[in-house]
């Protein structure tokens, strides 16, 4: 009971306090926050178990043919770094180790105030600690040079995984310290992996918005430019290497041609003011090439695979160019698609990123000189000598030609045939 | 639905641990003692650069941070010729395409106020903060490759400086508070890229500078205080006057002749933008 009537009043107390005396409160308490933060950490150093320092001792010089290391030149850390981790072992029990003019020595190692020692001096798994002089270069690893009042070291300091701290010494050369690299701390661990999934999404995004932006032209074309596409997607079907070589003499002759288009403008005065137009229609041209090729070849793709599905029998509700559009684009951008989720597998993802590239690159090539043989599907006739005009029908090039029984039995030649239409055994 | 729980759970692990790039921390420092003049080089491959007036008692500093797998700092100074190397290098040899990951890495070096400062800069893929104002800059040479380099001279120079050359490649630099630099000549070659000239500060003698620019586009800032002539050899390149009275084959400012100090520039430049504006 009296208890309960203390805490009462405590609260009371509590609430009675002006707003001045809160900020005072905060104040005080975040001053002995900041004790009791200070007290854990040493508490924690006390009780962690630290790293293990060696008993402070000389390191005996090896044998000739054994392990040296020259301390003369420190001017390339790394490489001082590379030799030591060569010459010294772990554990560095019976080291031994040659400096040429000069000792290492093992564990932390002091510099009297009153000693001068000449030649090179390293310190390893322990602190160097100058009072006096020393009359040549100073390396230490896995431990701190620490330079006192007094203290002269008249060469370069070298502090590998430590730190040099100066507190009034002289040191005449340089001084240079080389840390163990850093690891990224786990916070930004994951963060790295967020970004990276936000990077995953984003090439996803991307990529479903170019597909659906080059579905969209392509339906445009289905609706307004069928007969134009069909030619180009056949030309590109039948002609595919034609294609190509076109597609890739067109791309080298692309500025030459704009080049020669420019400078005849220029040249007649008329011309000139044609300039700007001629420039506009030229590269909406280019463009309407490349792109409308490359769906031509996508429609062609799709028309391919499909036709291949009927004919191996199975059942499509609805074969058309729209059918063939989708699963040619569908067909093509499976690539891209997996470069934008796996293309943060190291080698992998820029093994599929260059497969995606070449192949866009290579529809685009076909599609680009398909439409050039074809002028843009002008020409229905693009097959030129190889295949005459009159044969370029579906069941041409689609048709498992039957003959013998099967023929005997198709519906054509059958009661319901069409007047003046034979099956191949009637000709 | 457990492979699509391994896969997630790979592709978590790779990409932190693609992201996570190991970068190498390396200091070096000399103290000052009774050096009046130094050289100072700084290469700089790629990366974050910035450079700043040091502590008194130290002659030169640099605090790096670099990826130890494909660089290696660079630390040297010869006592003979108080000539001073810093920076990182490329570690081996040959061409490397420098990532953006590789542009983490980042360096402040400071050097001695107390010194008469020659300095150089060569600078690779790099961003570039240069702090020249309250160093004692006797000559400057800054080599840029595609880099966006700031130099400022945010304080007067305490001594004359003989001449500045600039060379960059596809970079964009600005030099800002050229007044204060003291230059007796200024030397710019521009690739191509963008440049800005800031003229304004404090001037206590006249300037000239001479401009060589290819693609370039160039803004001049200049101080109405100073008497400005332009003298140009341009080839499909626009120039805005803003102000400037053409004089022949020259644009001078109105009160050039009147003017106790005076810049001229003269200016060569092929298909590039040349802009004016005037600072008080």
């Amino acid at each position: 009971m009296r208890t309960a009537s203390r805490l009462l009043l405590a609260v009371g107390v509590l609430l009675a306090l002006p707003a001045s005396a809160h900020a005072k409160t905060t104040c005080m308490l975040s001053r002995v926050s900041g004790v009791f933060e200070t007290v854990r950490a040493f508490v924690q150093q006390q009780i962690a178990p630290g790293p293990q320092r060696p008993k402070p001792q000389a390191v005996e010089a090896a044998p000739a043919g054994g392990p040296s290391v020259d301390l003369g030149d420190l001017s390339k850390p790394e490489v001082v770094e590379r030799q030591l981790r060569t010459a010294v072992p772990t554990p560095r029990s019976d080291l031994k180790l040659t400096v040429p003019n000069g000792q290492a020595r093992l564990g932390d190692f002091t510099i009297g105030s009153a000693e001068t020692m000449t030649g090179h001096l390293l310190v390893l798994g322990g602190d160097a600690n100058v009072y006096g002089k020393l009359l040549g270069n100073l390396v230490t690893m896995d431990g701190n040079v620490v330079m006192h009042p007094g203290g002269v070291v008249s060469g370069d300091i070298l502090a590998l995984h430590g730190d040099v701290r100066d507190q009034g010494g002289e040191i005449g050369g340089e001084v240079r310290t080389l840390s163990a690299v850093t690891k990224p701390p786990i916070a930004s661990d994951t963060a790295s992996t967020r970004s990276a999934v936000i990077a995953v999404g984003r090439n996803v995004a991307g990529v479903v918005g170019v597909f659906f932006t080059l579905l969209a032209l392509g339906v445009g074309l289905v609706t307004f430019a069928r007969p134009s596409l069909d030619v180009v997607s056949d030309t590109a079907s039948h002609s595919f290497g034609r294609s190509f070589i076109t597609g890739l003499i067109g791309q080298i002759l692309v500025l030459p041609t704009f080049g020669m288009l420019v400078v005849g403008l220029v040249l007649s005065v008329a011309g000139i003011l044609l300039l700007p137009f001629a420039v506009v229609v030229f590269v909406l041209l280019l463009i309407l090439g490349v792109v409308g090729g490359y769906l031509a070849v996508a429609h062609a793709i799709g028309e391919t695979y499909t036709r291949r599905r009927m004919a191996r029998g199975t059942a499509i509700a609805s074969a058309n160019s729209y059918r063939y559009l989708l699963t040619g684009l569908v067909g093509l951008f499976m690539l891209w698609a997996a470069w934008a989720i796996f293309g943060w597998v190291p080698v992998a993802g820029e093994m599929v990123r260059a497969a995606a590239v070449l192949v866009t690159w290579l529809v685009g090539t076909v599609g680009f000189g398909a439409a050039l043989l074809s002028r843009a599907g002008a020409r229905g006739n693009f097959a030129g000598r190889l295949i005459p005009p009159e044969a370029l029908t579906d069941e041409y090039l689609w048709a498992t030609p039957q003959f013998g029984v099967p023929a005997v039995r198709r519906p054509e030649s059958g009661p319901g045939a069409r007047p003046g239409h034979r099956s191949p055994l009637d000709r | 639905m457990r492979t699509a729980k391994l896969a997630l759970a790979l592709a978590a692990g790779s990409a932190g641990t693609l992201s996570a790039q190991a970068m190498r921390p390396f200091t070096t420092f000399r103290q000052l003692h009774g050096e009046s003049r130094l050289q100072a080089r700084l290469d700089f491959a790629a990366g974050q650069l910035r450079v700043v007036p040091g502590r008194a008692g130290e002659l030169y500093r640099m605090s790096l941070s670099y990826d130890a797998d494909r660089f290696v700092p660079l630390s040297h100074y010869d006592p003979s010729t108080n000539a001073a190397t810093l920076g990182v290098d490329r570690a081996g040899g040959g061409f490397r395409v420098v990532s953006r990951s590789q542009l983490q890495q980042d360096a402040v070096v400071e050097l001695s106020p107390r010194t008469d400062l020659s300095l150089s800069l060569s600078l690779g893929a790099v961003e570039a903060d240069v702090e020249l104002g309250g160093l004692r800059l006797g000559d400057l040479r800054v080599e840029a490759g595609a880099s966006r380099t700031a130099l400022h001279f945010s304080q007067p120079n305490p001594i004359r400086c003989r001449t500045a050359d600039i060379s960059a490649g596809a970079a964009e630099i600005s030099v800002l508070q050229l007044g204060n630099s003291h230059c007796d000549r200024l030397r710019v070659e521009g690739g191509v890229g963008r440049m800005t000239l800031d003229f304004g500060g404090t001037w206590t003698s006249s300037q000239v500078a001479e401009l060589s620019l290819a693609v370039t586009e160039l803004r001049l800032r200049l101080p109405r205080k100073v008497g400005v002539r332009i003298t140009m050899d341009r080839f499909l390149a626009s120039f805005e006057p803003a102000g400037l009275v053409r004089r022949g084959d020259e644009w001078v400012s109105p009160d050039y002749d009147r003017s106790e100090r005076h810049l001229d520039i003269a200016l060569r430049t092929t298909v590039s933008a040349v802009k004016v504006n005037w600072t008080d």
